[in-house]
């Protein structure tokens, strides 16, 4: 089964929490409003959070292998509401493992790659 | 007031901004995990890999490192031994790079997290949008 999850302003306003990171373009809806956005947009760490529990789940690991290498490019914003899952675009041992964060439009947020120290992430 | 070494003008590319430590808690992993949706039975005394994101972020927000509207626009993150409950967890803030695209001007910030051995937690990088009326 592949990893996903459903972002809410609750979620995010938690992870503000957590991070300390109360950027208004995350939780203030009216600052929001006024942004190119036009509402608030979940932090990169939330859409990107079913790449870790895919490497993780597909290594039967609880924790990322020392080493584990992440390049992300954030394409477009998340918002509440949104659904995020994974799609692996590529995979092997020189190139990592490519991956899309892709909303329930089918819209990629997200494009990385995973390297783990001894190669591929599958 | 702002710290001039944070700004896009005057950051002094490669040195120390900030640091700071935090005391990782159990009830702390409890919170992210059941927020991230992780079965909090395996994480007993160990922090999910990607609670390490949050590390420098918290650091570079309680210091007024990050603009406010400051968007993130990619990351070249490393992950390195886990985060442990009790962990006093060391986080350094260096800004690395400033450039400017399209009329737009952009700052990586650079937070290496370590553990009380001196083990490398995590490297997160990651490049930011710096909004227009920032200094």
């Amino acid at each position: 089964m592949t990893p996903s999850i459903t972002v809410s302003q609750a979620m995010i306003d938690a992870y503000a929490a957590i991070s300390g990171d109360f950027n208004p373009v995350h939780v203030d809806p009216e600052f929001a409003a006024g942004t190119p956005f036009g509402q608030t947009i979940a932090h990169g760490c939330i859409p990107m959070e079913p790449i870790f529990q895919l490497v993780q789940g597909r290594l039967g690991v609880a924790v990322l292998p020392q080493g584990t290498g992440m390049t992300l490019r954030y394409l477009r914003p998340c918002h509440p509401g949104d659904t995020i899952e994974i799609v692996v675009k590529a995979d092997g041992p020189e190139e990592g493992m490519a991956f899309q964060c892709v909303n329930q439009r089918g819209e990629a947020v997200i494009e990385g790659v995973v390297r783990l120290a001894q190669g591929g992430a599958g | 007031m702002t710290n001039p070494l944070t700004t896009y003008a005057g950051a002094d590319l490669g040195r120390e901004v900030c640091r700071g430590q935090i005391t990782l808690t159990q009830g702390e992993i409890d919170r992210f995990c059941g927020l991230m949706g992780y079965d909090s039975t395996q994480y007993q005394g160990v922090a999910p890999t990607s609670m390490c994101l949050a590390f420098g972020l918290r650091l570079g927000w309680e210091a007024q490192v990050f603009p406010r509207g400051v968007i993130r626009v990619g990351d070249e993150n490393t992950y390195g031994v886990p985060a442990r409950a009790g962990d006093v967890l060391v986080t350094t803030l260096v800004i690395t790079d400033r450039f400017e695209r399209k009329g737009r001007r952009f700052l990586t910030y650079q937070m290496d997290t370590t553990n009380p051995a001196g083990q490398q937690v995590c490297r997160v990088k990651f490049t930011a949008i710096i909004p227009a009326g920032a200094a």
